[in-house]
């Protein structure tokens, strides 16, 4: 049985994650950030292109986020997930 | 009406015959030693990786919604529509940081569903009983919504809607739903699981052709906006305003907002999205998941520009409106009307398999409410493993009845008030759940009147909205005035039920009202236990005055 402790990161890492999330959500909540026409991409009015580049940028947010988070007690590999762990939970 | 197309036809009962082959035979698949009981056939053993979990996810909560009620409401009303590209955008990010503390602290007591924590948190069963019929209650009109678009398609296709008989008109939608409701009786969670494999291969494909080929076959996507632009600012003869909006206007920015927050709040809320966090493996699966769940609200945002693609085809308008306006009915039109038939029959499947997965998921996660937190508290506390599944697997075929009665009841000219109808009665366990996972702050029986009030309010203002230039009906929208601004219901509700939690919260605490015994540890909360019920068999459970 592995017991990891999630609270182990420095609040530095806490405060960066919080941060990267609250700006995900404000940036599609907040709609008068992007009702408008212009400037277009393409044949697209920002009201649209704005929409759905957002939400790859949210997926990158969040993915620097569980990067943050990830678990530090096990074999460090950096830059790479713990192999032994993907291995186990990709079935 | 409309003619039956052999291959297309052919093709979408070959694909419900694979998924229904798929269905049963995911009893045998990861194989426990028996399936009769609520970890397994509901739960799958909590065994699900990253990867199962992205399909299960990704296909439990990506509907029938997504294919038929957001583009519809595109079609009709424009800029409104894409709210649900927001509100799917931000729920991910929301998640991400709750989610992670429901897997551990049930993972760690062995919690199946979200009243299961409730009550082990606030030693209530009167707010734990609360949590589930509001659970099962909200999943309804949300496999409503699911029937609605497989009713969609099937009308395209040909089968039913145009007979003369009811019985026969909605024939082929109740003997696709008995299929449906047998594999889920006989594989539980399983069977979903697997079929999301083939639902997510056929929603990418259909989506990633259409966005290729449809634009091009319409005049190109400048086009394709210009058309929607002048649409939307034609005057409806109805309510002498313009139909609809291209971009929104600051008069429909705080609708447009609160549509997507409350939808984004709600959404973790629904017993079937619990269910597939809880069926995860590790407590990382979880982040990891809401990380990489993004690439379905990015599909979902092409499918809502298929309502555009419709409107600039006039034979999709020119049908759409000959079918009674029914605006469902503008994605399946065209797919018949531009795709060639085979490939149409492809787009159909997809739109079928991606309502029966989401219909399974969320009955199995109504069952297992039904089961836990209203049988056994209340009827039958000593059942055995085997009757709990039983009763689970009889309770998922009530859930598919009372959807049934949704779908014959409601107005169905925007199949999207099914799924905001729910979002207002889900929302309201939000205090109890979301912010249970947090702090014990709250009085117990604060959450239940909050609760209770909230209900109350949010069904009122619902049933008072009518349809669209029909004054007197009921259940039309799911948006109202206040304080001189359009506010989705649901968000209106739960400041209600904030507010009087939070003052009946300090009164109970002054009057020295007991309060329930908490079973869970702080650290229940961030634990990754590889066992079930490990921590709760090593930890006394904390006693708070």
């Amino acid at each position: 049985m592995k017991h990891v402790k999630p609270r182990d990161k420095s609040p530095l890492t806490w405060t960066a994650v919080t941060i990267l999330l609250l700006s995900s959500v404000f940036a599609a909540l907040w709609v008068p950030l992007y009702a408008r026409s212009g400037p277009k991409l393409g044949a697209f009015p920002f009201f649209y292109w704005y929409q759905l580049l957002l939400v790859p940028v949210i997926a990158i947010a969040s993915w620097l986020s569980y990067l943050m988070l990830r678990p530090s007690s096990r074999r460090q590999t950096p830059g790479a997930p713990a192999p032994d762990a993907d291995e186990e939970e990709l079935r | 009406m409309t003619h039956v197309n052999a291959v297309s036809l052919v093709i979408l009962i070959g694909f419900f015959a694979l998924v229904t082959a798929i269905g049963f035979g995911a009893v045998r698949w990861r194989q426990a030693e028996s399936l009769m009981n609520l970890n397994e056939w509901g739960l799958g053993g909590r065994g699900f990786g990253t990867f199962v979990t992205w399909f299960l996810l990704g296909g439990d909560l990506f509907t029938a919604y997504t294919f038929i009620a957001v583009p519809a409401l595109v079609y009709v009303s424009g800029a409104l529509g894409f709210f649900a590209v927001s509100y799917t955008a931000m729920v991910f990010p929301i998640a991400f940081a709750f989610a992670p503390r429901l897997w551990s602290v049930a993972k760690a007591h062995n919690y199946v569903t979200p009243a299961d924590f409730v009550r082990g948190r606030y030693g209530s069963r009167g707010l734990s009983v609360a949590v589930a019929v509001t659970g099962i209650l909200a999943t309804m009109p949300y496999v409503a919504l699911q029937l609605v678009g497989i009713q969609a398609v099937l009308t395209v296709v040909g089968l039913g809607g145009s007979s003369s008989s009811a019985i026969l008109r909605d024939l082929p939608l109740l003997v696709a739903f008995a299929v449906l409701a047998a594999y889920t009786f006989v594989s539980g969670i399983r069977a979903p699981a697997l079929i999301a494999f083939v639902k997510d291969t056929l929603i990418y494909l259909m989506i990633i052709v259409a966005i290729l080929y449809l634009p091009a076959r319409l005049g190109g996507w400048s086009h394709i906006f210009s058309v929607a632009s002048a649409h939307m600012a034609t005057t409806s003869p109805a309510t002498g305003k313009p139909v609809g909006s291209f971009i929104t206007m600051p008069s429909g920015e705080w609708a447009y907002g609160t549509l997507a927050l409350g939808s984004a709040l709600a959404l973790f809320m629904y017993p079937h999205a619990v269910t597939g966090v809880l069926a995860a493996k590790r407590r990382i699966v979880i982040r990891r998941n809401m990380a990489a769940l993004p690439a379905y609200s990015l599909m979902l945002g092409l499918v809502a520009l298929l309502g555009y693609m419709a409107l600039a085809s006039r034979a999709v308008t020119a049908n759409v409106a000959a079918n009674g306006k029914n605006a469902q009915l503008a994605v399946p039109f065209l797919f018949r009307d531009l795709f060639p038939s085979w490939f149409a029959g492809v787009g159909y499947s997809a739109i079928v398999i991606g309502a029966l997965v989401p219909a399974a998921i969320m009955s199995i996660a109504a069952a297992n409410l039904f089961t836990r937190n209203v049988y056994m508290e209340f009827i039958d506390p000593d059942a055995t493993p085997a009757q709990q599944a039983r009763i689970a697997q009889v309770a998922s075929l009530f859930v598919k009845a009372g959807a049934l009665v949704f779908v014959f009841a409601l107005p169905r000219t925007f199949s999207i008030n099914l799924q905001l109808l729910g979002g207002i009665w889900i929302l309201q366990t939000f205090p109890a759940i979301v912010v249970g996972l947090y702090t014990r702050w709250f009085h117990r029986w604060a959450l239940v009147i909050g609760w209770a009030v909230a209900m109350i309010y949010g069904t009122v203002e619902a049933y008072r909205v009518p349809v669209a230039g029909q004054p007197g009906s009921h259940f039309g929208g799911s948006t109202a005035s206040v304080l001189g601004h359009t506010v989705y219901i649901a968000i209106t509700a739960l400041v209600i039920n904030l507010v009087i939690s939070v003052a009946l919260t300090i009164a109970f605490r002054a009057a020295g009202v007991a309060d329930g015994i908490d079973e869970t540890m702080p650290s229940h909360y961030t634990a990754d236990p590889t066992e079930a019920g490990l921590i709760g068999r090593l930890a006394q459970p904390a006693r708070v005055k």
